[in-house]
């Protein structure tokens, strides 16, 4: 029903059991003014309103009401039985005409002419002609008490009898089918999860039924399972909110961007009504106002500029939303300039992002998309109005991670749509169904990267890239492409029963998983189908299992568990979680304060019997070279590898040829697209394991190559100077690219961890910049207060007093670094931490030990602020 | 906050009127703000002036032109602009409202093409 016609009946009811009881009270006080006002002005207000919906029958029957009530009030007509019989007439033909616009939406067929005809005679002062319908007895209205309503006289035949009349005090409550009340949300989930419940019933009833072949059951059940689904769509509409609401700031945002931005423009939205999950809706809020702030800023031109470009001034930007499917899809577009291939096109490459010839092969769209890496942004000038830092990439992140996609379209000068579409609700998920000692479980597909089939290393064949599964010791790692990914046995982890014939297979299949910023393999026996699920949530008893985020029931009944990648990766310490198992650290060390980082580490032997270490996101590839495919020269020893010479280091020192087989940690350079593509090998005696374990360090930087002692696993380890070692293989190692990539940029390192910072100012020294390292945020900021400069900060997160949050904070608050681009460090990047750091002012995010990332950060960080700095 | 000249204080008893005026007026880019009746529009005027008032002259508490005397005398004979409505039974008011400063009258019902119109008229759009 349309809302104000609803409303209308709503006020017109509440109206007219006021009516009723003045109208009593009148005739007992015919001198009582106020009452008389205040018949006069319901009557009015009834008639007034009519006239707004189009409601002639109606209208006119107040319209003479109204008349003569005017008499009363102006003194022409006195109140008599008859003017208040005739007048109560009226309002019973009202409240009729009303009831049968409640429940059809219409006025009733017919017409009023006699009932108007009577009252132009009463407003006219003549006689009340005689009357077809019987005339209200008086007497019965008088004698009522006042607050009670009079008893509905049935003046006109045509009112129904089970009209309820309603008492003046319920008169909000009283039944009328377009009435509106307000109930919590607790109240609506509550009913979501029973329907869900009911659903799931339903679909374990029909399981039975249908091996049963019972046809007694057949019909009520699928009468049940008709009547579930209706009632599951009934409680979703409930959930059900127009996108409209999370429009609503969005044309003032609009507006003040246009005086900020110096531009004009239009935001058209279109489809404000489609509905959509509340849950769903407080989740797209902000990507939405990201959008419109991008399209804003980057996607509409100045009005200069649309001028010289034969375009109107005034640029729009258009939101448009509407259902397709069990999707809603959201369309946030503009008619600006669209995005620039070329410029995208170089900026990848600069970026390293992907090669030329990659590039050649793909379309203009698939290059646009790039766009949505972390980190791109395209807009030469980083305004106040986008953010710093924050991209595309944060939004992709966030409509995906409520199940969504996004898609965009651009046309050089013709303007940018990006396209979200996300489901309507989140109590169903997607999810990949895979199996581990005999048990099925879920995981949800959003956190799925990919999936793998890794073979050992001696099943797999040559071919290169293929995924590789290494074993060291007993811990698997697997080699895909050029990173080596933490392994997680699923049935080991959960203390299952492994499946013998399958954990002994050559090749396994591996779920890979995004936990965070990084990557998990998670060791499954097989891998069914993607199936539609209604989440639950986990039962208290077991909500401190955090490697469950929930449980399912599938079409067969079986009740399965909902894996939670994060909780599994926190449960075996991959994500360098935070909580204090510390592994072996003498009780010493914790005392003294030190916080623990913990890592994935190498171990191994090199040289001595004592153990060494080295972080494993260091470490590109393990290999075992056979003694053959080694060529000893003058003054290096090589190896072909990969279709190159690589040259073999030995941590001993010299080299033992006579080994069959020597084990090689490769060392290799990612940034083969800036023109140097390199890597090393280190040999070493023998890998012991890979372990997880946090750094307790105690520093003795005398001897080269080793960066100092820790202990792990209750052993003294030396940790080994990856920077000293590809140095002795390439004593240009970290210089290609025209005197560094550093440039003598002037870095800042803070970081509490004496470790981190004598294994971060080597490699960066050696990469071209200027490095000054201090141990907590205290010291950097009286660096700031006694005036020194630098191009960067590279600051670590936990550190005690002041953390890296408050310290950029601190910062961004203003003085002489508030501009400065600041990258984070850290072993949690969980996209929570992610966007806080980013929230607190952090222009990048770099996980530990990753030398590579923190490279290609510091480089696109200092492009930026050095365009920022031409530009201002 | 809204710009003061883009708020507009609708009064009537209604709320089916004061919906009607405020989808027409929102369409419009004004920001809406409602009373029901003279009392509740003067409070609102003394804690923030709109930057005009679409009044109706029939309400319980105070009526319209109580309240629009009151606003005159309170801020001055020309701000905020007010429109008045009212009903052909009541031409006489209109006089009245003129009088006491109302800018314009509008007959009720009135609909988007008659309210813009007006709006237009007294400079508002």
């Amino acid at each position: 029903m349309d809302d104000l016609l609803a409303e209308f009946l709503t006020e017109t009811t509440e109206n007219l059991a006021e009516l009723d009881v003045a109208l009593v009270r009148l005739e007992r006080n015919p001198d009582d003014g106020e009452t008389l006002s205040l018949i006069f002005r319901l009557v009015h207000t009834i008639k007034g309103t009519c006239g707004f919906l189009g409601l002639p029958r109606l209208e006119k029957v107040a319209h003479a009401a109204e008349n003569v009530l005017g008499k009363v009030r102006d003194g022409v007509l006195g109140v008599t039985p008859d003017l208040v019989s005739t007048v109560l007439a009226a309002i019973d033909q009202i409240k009729f005409i009303v009831a049968s616009l409640g429940t059809t939406g219409a006025e009733p067929t017919g017409d009023d002419a006699e009932l108007i005809l009577r009252l132009d005679a009463v407003s006219n002062g003549r006689a009340v002609p005689p009357a077809a319908a019987p005339s209200p007895a008086a007497p019965p209205v008088a004698e009522v008490p006042a607050a009670v309503p009079a008893p509905s006289v049935p003046p006109i035949a045509a009112v129904p009898a089970e009209q309820p009349r309603p008492a003046p005090e319920s008169a909000v409550e009283a039944p009328q089918s377009n009435q509106t009340i307000r109930l919590g949300v607790d109240v609506l989930e509550e009913l979501m999860t029973l329907v869900s419940e009911l659903v799931l019933t339903r679909n374990q009833l029909l399981q039975l039924a249908r091996s049963r072949e019972s046809a007694a059951f057949s019909v009520p059940l699928q009468r049940l399972s008709h009547i579930t689904t209706d009632l599951q769509e009934g409680v979703m509409k409930t959930r059900m909110q127009p996108i409209g609401n999370a429009w609503g700031k969005l044309p003032r945002l609009v507006r003040d961007l246009t005086l900020e931005l110096d531009k004009r423009i239009e935001l058209v939205m279109r489809g404000a009504e489609t509905e959509l999950d509340r849950q769903v809706l407080e989740l797209i809020k902000d990507p939405l106002t990201h959008m419109v702030r991008n399209s804003a800023d980057h996607g509409l031109e100045t009005p200069a500029e649309r001028r010289a470009a034969g375009k109107p001034e005034t640029g729009h930007i258009t939101l448009n939303a509407f259902h397709e499917g069990g999707h809603i899809v959201i369309e946030v577009g503009d008619d600006g300039r669209g995005l620039p291939v070329d410029k995208i096109r170089a900026k990848i490459i600069a970026k390293g992002l992907a090669t030329e010839a990659e590039l050649a092969g793909m379309t203009d769209n698939q290059i646009l998309r790039f766009i949505f890496r972390p980190g791109f942004s395209t807009a030469a000038t980083i305004t106040a109005v986008s953010g710093r830092g924050v991209g595309m990439d944060v939004v992709k992140t966030n409509v995906e991670r409520i199940g969504g996609t996004i898609e965009l379209a651009s046309t050089v000068g013709q303007g940018t749509t990006f396209t979200i579409k996300i489901p309507l609700t989140l109590a169903i998920v997607s999810a990949l169904i895979v199996e581990a000692g005999g048990e099925r479980f879920a995981i949800p597909q959003l956190s799925v990267v990919e999936l793998v089939r890794a073979g050992t290393e001696a099943a797999a064949d040559a071919a290169e890239g293929e995924p590789v599964l290494q074993m060291i010791n007993s811990t698997p790692v697997l080699r895909l492409r050029d990173r080596l990914l933490p392994l997680v046995n699923l049935a080991d982890l959960l203390r299952l029963r492994a499946d013998e014939a399958r954990a002994s297979a050559s090749r396994r299949h591996i779920v890979v998983a995004q936990v965070g910023a990084s990557l998990l393999g998670i060791v499954v026996d097989r891998v069914f189908d993607t199936e539609e699920i209604v989440v639950k949530p986990v039962a208290p008893i077991m909500r401190h299992v955090t490697m469950f985020s929930g449980n399912t029931i599938l079409g067969d009944g079986s009740v399965i568990m909902i894996l939670d990648p994060n909780g599994i990766a926190r449960a075996t310490g991959i994500a360098g979680s935070a909580d204090g198992r510390s592994a072996g650290g003498p009780p010493a060390v914790a005392k003294a304060g030190r916080r623990e980082e913990r890592a994935a580490m190498l171990l191994f032997r090199a040289g001595g019997a004592e153990p060494k270490v080295v972080p494993l996101g260091l470490v590109a590839r393990l290999e075992e070279i056979g003694a053959d495919q080694i060529e000893a020269g003058a003054d290096q020893v090589v190896t072909q590898y990969r279709g190159r010479l690589m040259p073999l280091i030995a941590m001993s020192g010299t080299l033992d040829l006579t080994r069959p087989r020597q084990t090689v940690l490769v060392f290799a350079d990612a940034e083969r697209r800036l023109g140097y593509d390199r890597c090393m090998g280190l040999v070493v005696d023998e890998i012991i394991d890979v372990v997880e374990d946090s750094l307790a360090i105690q520093l003795s930087t005398n001897r080269p190559g080793i960066l100092g002692k820790a202990v792990i696993a209750g052993r003294a380890t030396d940790i080994i100077d990856t920077g000293y070692w590809l140095t002795r293989a390439f004593a240009d190692w970290f210089d290609a690219g025209e005197g560094g990539p550093g440039g003598n940029a002037r870095l800042l390192i803070v970081e509490d961890s004496a470790f981190f910072r004598q294994m971060l100012e080597p490699s960066l020294i050696a990469a071209g910049y200027d490095v000054t390292a201090v141990g907590s945020a205290a010291e950097a900021l009286a660096l700031a207060d006694a005036g020194a400069r630098f191009n960067a900060i590279v600051s670590d997160i936990e550190m005690p007093d002041m953390d890296g949050l408050a310290f950029v904070a601190r910062l961004r608050a203003g003085g002489p670094w508030m501009d400065l681009p600041i990258i984070a460090l850290t072993g949690m990047t969980s996209p929570a931490q992610v966007e806080a750091g980013r929230a607190a002012g952090f222009t990048d995010y770099v996980r530990k030990f990753e030398r590579e990332p923190l490279l290609a950060s510091l480089r696109q960080c200092l492009a930026v602020s050095a365009e920022h700095r031409l530009h201002a | 906050m809204t710009e003061p000249s883009r708020v507009c204080l609708v009064v009537d008893d209604s709320r089916l009127v004061r919906k009607v005026a405020r989808r027409i007026l929102e369409s419009r880019g004004f920001a809406v703000e409602e009373a029901e009746d003279g009392k509740v529009a003067l409070e609102s005027c003394q804690r923030h002036l709109p930057g005009c008032v679409l009044l109706d002259w029939n309400m319980p508490v105070m009526n319209g032109i109580e309240f629009l005397k009151a606003l005159r005398s309170q801020f001055g004979p020309d701000e905020p602009p007010v429109l008045f409505c009212t009903t052909e039974n009541d031409i006489s008011f209109i006089e009245q409202a003129i009088e006491h400063g109302a800018q314009e009258f509008i007959m009720k019902p009135f609909d988007e093409e008659i309210l813009v119109g007006k709006f237009t008229q007294v400079g508002l759009l």
